[in-house]
């Protein structure tokens, strides 16, 4: 009993054409599935009406976490459990692992995928940050061939992506990482397991003598998609890090969010959030590229 | 359209034919019966689904069953392998890790997943692994020792010896494992949803989609062509009769009969073959409504002018109270100072992890069998009996394992009452459940208060007067309200004595779902205020707060000013216990700033002095009466019949008391073996069937050990006194030289002397036929005083406590780290310390939790916000503190043994210490609940600002 689900038709392609292919027939009345931790509680809450879902669990490879050259190629049906305790991804960009540990629970991480994470485009989800300051682009395959999108342009608004009709998102690539650079993510939830963040902050800094030779700043579930604080990073270029320009910088990602408010948080505590998980990261992220462990 | 999936389940290969739209979770249990794993939520929010998935646990509700294709399932029924537990499941049993046991099963499953991968994990890993299995009745506490434990089971069935048990008894006083923990750590414990019948059809309810209107035309007609579709029925199917809880105002038709007055008020019901069917009757079913304007809380409800619910409510007030003991005005004069404030409570749900469910069919000769996930079965049964028009002996109630209530399932349900309805329609048995959305919706939790408290002291802290107004927000329906409204008054001077005391309630309508009677029933919120109150004199006026306690603290024997008679009273006993346990001392005033310690403490009833409605056990076709004291407990509020075996190796315990989770069929089980003198693994307590039990009223105003423990103790004893002369007989002496234990009958200058119990009660039963003693319970007459509602509040006995809660802030977020509560309580001797400490720290989570993060929260069309477990906070395993419980000596005469009530008089001292450690950490006295993160962090920047300036 309880909550039920739409009459819907399975479909298992096996391989990626085959998916393309199925998904540009049906159109709209199809969805992918792939841990359906999103997707199926949005149909049995009637937030989303389908009657078509074309799995990708038969697709070989599609969870393959790998070296591609220099960069790490992850699937886009790899879970977060399973990105969480590989110990090439430990090594690529441990503050990914932060971000996996970080999401929902134990038992809901062993079905949640990264795409799914991606592609659902909900602002509050955990693993876009720390990807978009990692340089991480998505591929996204088409019946018409492949693409590469930065991670960063993927997002349109809620709920909204770049995607095309019959397109699905194969896998992430992160480009190796600089030298000296160190990453973090910080989340801001109100209960310590299965909740959605109020705010996220990843950032990542490249070291250089002692100077913040680049730096980056990502803002989760703060804008309608996750966001780059751009200004905020410029105004870390060249400077020694300390606690008062982290603040600064902080300072400036504030007026870069446009958060809402909602159940969560007010739009007003929101802010105040992103400036402290702002510092906070910061700080983490300059702690690892200069191979300190974090406290 | 169905596909063949092939499914290893606990080892064991299946061929299913499955549709796509099953999940995981509903195969499981549908087509396997394997219904051990659990419906909590339907949105991978709860963990009660949890089954381990080739190696890995997820969480079964968000898979679909399709996809499982070829792979390996492994279910709690697969644990116990050749008759043997998993060494997990040993330790959930041993260790009291389980209570009602609902996330039992995903629990257990979701450890075992940990400890086979990780055979040693630390605290931290254990947390992290069961993060998502939310525990409402555990505090996760003895979770976390069962797992710390696990490796001690691997080769042994010992039960552990707890350090706290009582020698004096070999059967209460000892921390024995619950009587229903096998069944719950294995998944055979059946639930409602557990159940089904041959032919059953399944019911749905159609609810209004606005806050206020009339109906004006209800179309079911398409409904009713809907193939599958058995029965549809509107308020015009439904009895003219009324129900509720208080005799006085009984408000709610079974369906809504011409107004609607919140959003998920009922308005139709159907029965079809399947859920999907009713599903889709119910959107065939045309509501023309007139909308009203609507209200939505308390201040702008009594206004002139305010959209009135009901008619007989003026202003929307639905109860009155104004109490007023000795001269308060006079009082603060002699005051030396006076404190006044503001407090404001939330709305809390009580958030069972099962959810509601009833089932009816009916017997040809006219019997009602209705299986109902209830806490109150007898009041069902009553109800049933009046809605229905036909006698209490018409009607059998099956109360099935319970998961859960906290007052959430002490009141007939619209479930119960179309299920009976939609079941006589169409002579097939039919099931209905809530979803956890229906849940919320259906409401009953805790109301919201608007509390205005004054206080004044001597220069000592000595209170002088008291005068304190309440708005409690009703919503649209009376449910339980009026006693709550008394509650929120009566139970404050338990603990401590005030000379002068006014109490002006007012419960008010609302167009939200009815609030009604949650775990401490209306007093966590005033007793909040007023330790809040207390801790900010003492400062004022320089005084020690735990002095402050002392002073006015309540001592045993004495008649409040609200005539309320405490006997046993260890309160101060338990205040000084805290000081000490928590080390207080060496740090109140000394942490650093985001650190804070903080004291509550409060008192509550050991069971209603009088049962909810009055007179004698009714027939039901006697209209109810109109409202009338009568000063006298009437008829025995817990009963208990015991009948021996015929071969004398066992004793079975038929008393109706219910078993939610709380431990009362062990608590029975013992006082009955107690006063059988055998060892209770040789007594059975059947409590589920009315047909079978004598009544007990329930489990509501933590009245079961002490009510339902004495009746036990009595049958039990009955039994003995027959056993006695035969046993005399057989030992050449006189009765009065014998006592008995451990299924020994012996003589107490000579225990070497003594006779097989068994034996005797075989050769009882071959001389005189069944065996059998009875016992029974009834409040002492004539308690309490002679004003209106003078009733709500007294009780047999009292029960005290104080907390001392540790905690941190982070001041730059605002967010609160509750780490640590020491507890103390005076719950009488207890018959089972394990299951007191159990039920300690369920309250002190739900408490905590209740304190920093649970609220419903509602939208200005009235509509809640947040139905569901994953926006409605309440604490995971990674949110709760670690608890210190301990207990102070006491013994209450009227207790059975000694013992009275813990279950919610636990949760009272909470709120005020989390309260006053937060004002510790911060500097910011809070009096609005929830305390959340961001109202912490504004006050933090304002006090900021304002030393600034
Ligand atoms: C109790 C609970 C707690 C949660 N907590 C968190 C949390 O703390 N943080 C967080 O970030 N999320 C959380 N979530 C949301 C969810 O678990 C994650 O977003 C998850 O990563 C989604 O992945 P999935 O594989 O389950 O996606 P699905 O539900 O299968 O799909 C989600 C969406 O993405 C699309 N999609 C999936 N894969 C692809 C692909 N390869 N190409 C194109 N489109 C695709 C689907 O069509 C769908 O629209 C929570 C969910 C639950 C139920
Ligand atoms: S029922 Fe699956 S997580 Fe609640
Ligand atoms: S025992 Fe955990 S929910 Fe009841």
């Amino acid at each position: 009993m309880g909550l039920t689900l739409p009459e819907i038709e399975i479909h298992e392609p096996e391989n990626l054409k085959e998916a393309c292919a199925l998904l540009k027939k049906l159109g709209r009345n199809a969805r992918i599935l792939a841990g359906g931790t999103d997707l199926i509680v949005d149909l049995k809450e009637k937030r989303a009406k389908v009657s078509h879902l074309v799995s990708l669990a038969e697709i070989v490879d599609i969870d393959r976490i790998k070296k591609d050259g220099k960069a790490l190629s992850i699937g886009a049906g790899a879970t977060a459990n399973r990105i969480a305790a590989n110990s090439m991804v430990a090594r690529f960009l441990p503050a990914l692992v932060d971000a996996c540990n970080s999401m929902a629970s134990y038992h809901i991480r062993n079905l949640a995928t990264i795409g799914g994470n991606i592609a659902s485009a909900v602002p509050s989800a955990d693993l876009p940050p720390i990807l978009i300051v990692a340089d991480a682009k998505v591929e996204l395959q088409g019946p018409r061939g492949k693409r590469k999108v930065k991670l960063e342009n993927f997002f349109k608004g809620p709920r909204r992506t770049d995607m095309k009709p019959g397109e699905v998102l194969t896998r992430i690539i992160i480009p190796a990482q600089p030298k000296k650079s160190g990453s973090s993510y910080h989340k801001f939830a109100l209960r310590n397991a299965t909740a959605l963040a109020v705010a996220g902050v990843a950032a990542r800094v490249e070291m250089e003598k002692g100077l913040i030779k680049k730096a980056a700043i990502a803002l989760g579930a703060v804008a309608p998609t996750p966001k780059l604080a751009k200004r905020a990073a410029a105004a870390l270029r060249k400077k020694k890090p300390s606690r008062e320009l982290f603040e600064k910088a902080a300072a400036i990602a504030v007026r870069e969010s446009k958060p809402i408010s909602d159940i969560r948080g007010s739009a007003e505590y929101r802010r105040d959030i992103v400036e402290v998980l702002t510092r906070r990261a910061l700080e983490d992220a300059v702690a690892r590229a200069r191979g300190k462990k974090r406290k | 359209m169905q596909q063949v999936i092939t499914l290893t389940v606990n080892g064991e290969e299946h061929s299913l034919a499955v549709k796509p739209n099953q999940t995981l979770r509903d195969v499981l249990r549908n087509d396997l019966g394997l219904t051990g794993t659990k419906r909590g939520c339907d949105v991978g929010a709860c963990g009660a689904c949890t089954v381990i998935l080739d190696g890995e646990p997820v969480a079964s509700c968000l898979l679909l069953a399709v996809l499982c294709h070829g792979k390996s399932v492994e279910t709690i029924e697969g644990l116990e392998k050749n008759g043997k537990l998993h060494p997990v499941q040993k330790a959930f049993i041993n260790h009291g890790a389980i209570q009602c046991g609902f996330c039992t099963p995903g629990m257990i499953v979701g450890a075992k997943a940990l400890v086979d991968r990780n055979p040693d994990p630390s605290d931290d890993e254990i947390k992290e692994a069961l993060g998502g299995n939310l525990c409402r009745c555990t505090g996760y506490t003895k979770i976390m020792e069962a797992i710390r434990n696990w490796k001690r089971y691997v080769d042994t069935d010992e039960p552990p010896v707890h350090d706290y048990d009582l020698d004096k008894h070999e059967t209460v006083g000892r921390s024995m494992p619950r009587v229903d923990a096998y069944d719950k750590a294995t998944g055979k414990a059946k639930y409602i949803e557990d159940y089904g019948f041959q032919n059953m059809l399944v019911g749905k309810i159609l609810t209004s989609t606005i806050p206020h209107g009339i109906i004006k035309k209800i179309d079911t007609s398409q409904a009713e062509k809907l193939p599958g579709v058995a029965a549809v029925i509107t308020g015009k199917d439904v009895p003219d009769r009324m129900y509720g809880v208080s005799p006085a105002r009984y408000d709610e038709f079974v369906l809504a009969k011409d107004k609607v007055r919140y959003i998920g008020d009922e308005v139709a019901a159907v029965a079809a073959v399947d859920l999907e069917t009713a599903e889709k009757a119910l959107e065939l079913i045309k509501v023309t409504y007139k909308q009203l304007p609507a209200v939505f809380n308390p201040a702008d409800a009594v206004k002139n002018g305010a959209p009135q619910l009901h008619e007989r409510y003026k202003n929307n007030i639905n109860t009155r109270v104004n109490h007023h003991f000795g001269n308060v005005e006079q009082g603060f004069l002699e005051a030396d100072h006076i404190r006044e404030e503001v407090f404001v409570g939330n709305h809390v749900y009580q958030s069972p992890m099962e959810p509601h469910g009833a089932i009816a069919y009916w017997e040809g000769d006219g019997t009602l069998v209705l299986y109902s996930s209830t806490q109150v079965p007898h009041y069902l049964h009553y109800m049933m009996a009046n809605v229905l028009d036909i006698p209490l002996g018409s009607i059998r109630i099956i109360r099935p394992t319970v998961g859960g209530g906290f007052g959430g399932k002490a009141e007939t349900t619209p479930l119960d009452l179309c299920a009976t309805i939609l079941s006589k329609k169409t002579g097939r048995p039919v099931k209905m459940m809530y979803t956890r959305k229906e849940m919320f919706q259906h409401g009953r939790g805790r109301h919201k208060q608007y509390m205005k408290m004054k206080i004044g002291v001597k220069n000592d802290g000595q209170i002088t007067a008291f005068d304190y107004t309440n708005y409690l927000d009703g919503g649209a329906y009376s449910s339980f309200g009026v006693i709550t409204a008394y509650y929120a008054g009566s139970m404050l001077p338990t603990s401590y004595r005030f000379p002068n005391y006014k109490y002006d309630g007012y419960r008010v309508m609302t167009n939200k779902p009815a609030c009604g009677a949650m775990r401490g029933h209306g007093v966590p919120q005033p007793r909040f205020a007023l330790e809040c109150l207390l801790n900010m004199l003492a400062e004022d006026i320089g005084v020690d707060p735990f002095e402050i306690r002392k002073i006015n603290g309540m001592d045993p024997d004495t008649r409040t000013i609200n005539d309320l008679d405490i006997r046993s009273c260890e309160f101060k006993a338990t205040i000084d216990a805290v000081r000490k346990a928590s080390g207080w001392d060496e740090k109140y005033g000394k942490l650093p700033p985001g650190k804070g310690i903080g004291l509550g403490t409060g008192g509550f009833v050991s069971g209603a002095g009088y049962a909810i409605y009055r007179g004698q056990v009714q027939q039901a076709s006697q209209k109810p009466r109109e409202h009338t004291f009568i000063k006298k407990a009437v008829f025995p509020h817990a009963n208990a019949v015991v009948k021996v075996t015929e071969d004398g190796t066992a004793a079975v315990l038929f008393i109706g008391a219910a078993e939610i989770g709380q431990g009362s069929s062990t608590v029975l089980t013992q006082c009955c073996a107690e006063g059988l003198g055998i060892h209770p693994s040789r007594v059975r307590i059947r409590a589920e069937d009315s047909d079978i039990s004598p009544i007990d009223l329930g489990a509501y105003s933590s009245r079961v050990t002490l009510m339902g423990g004495n009746a036990s103790m009595r049958a039990g004893k009955d039994v003995l006194e027959k056993l006695l002369p035969i046993a005399a007989e057989m030992l050449n002496t006189v009765t009065g030289e014998l006592e008995a234990k451990s299924g020994r009958i012996y003589v107490k200058s000579d225990p070497e002397k003594y006779a097989d119990w068994a034996e005797c009660a075989r050769i009882y039963f071959n001389n005189n036929g069944p065996l059998v003693g009875t016992g029974w319970y009834k409040p002492p007459e004539g308690l309490g005083g002679d004003y209106k509602g003078a009733a709500v509040g007294t009780s047999p006995a009292y029960s005290f406590g104080s907390s001392v809660c540790e905690l941190s802030v982070d001041l730059e977020t605002g967010k609160v780290d509750i780490q640590k509560f020491t507890d103390y309580h005076d719950c009488g001797t207890p018959i089972n310390p394990m299951a007191v400490h159990g039920q300690v720290e369920g309250a002190i989570v739900m408490g905590a939790g209740e304190t920093i993060m649970e609220d419903v929260v509602y939208n200005s069309r009235g509509e809640i916000v947040n139905p569901n477990l994953h926006e409605y906070l309440i604490m995971t395993i990674k949110d709760a503190p670690e608890i210190f419980s301990g207990l102070v000596d006491s013994y209450e005469p009227e207790g059975p043994y000694g013992a009275k009530e813990i279950g919610e008089g636990s949760s009272l001292p909470v709120l005020g210490a989390v309260a006053h450690a937060i004002k510790n950490a911060t500097g910011i006295w809070f009096t609005e609940l929830p305390i959340t993160p961001e109202k912490i962090l504004k006050a933090l920047k304002k006090k900021k600002a304002a030393v600034k300036e």
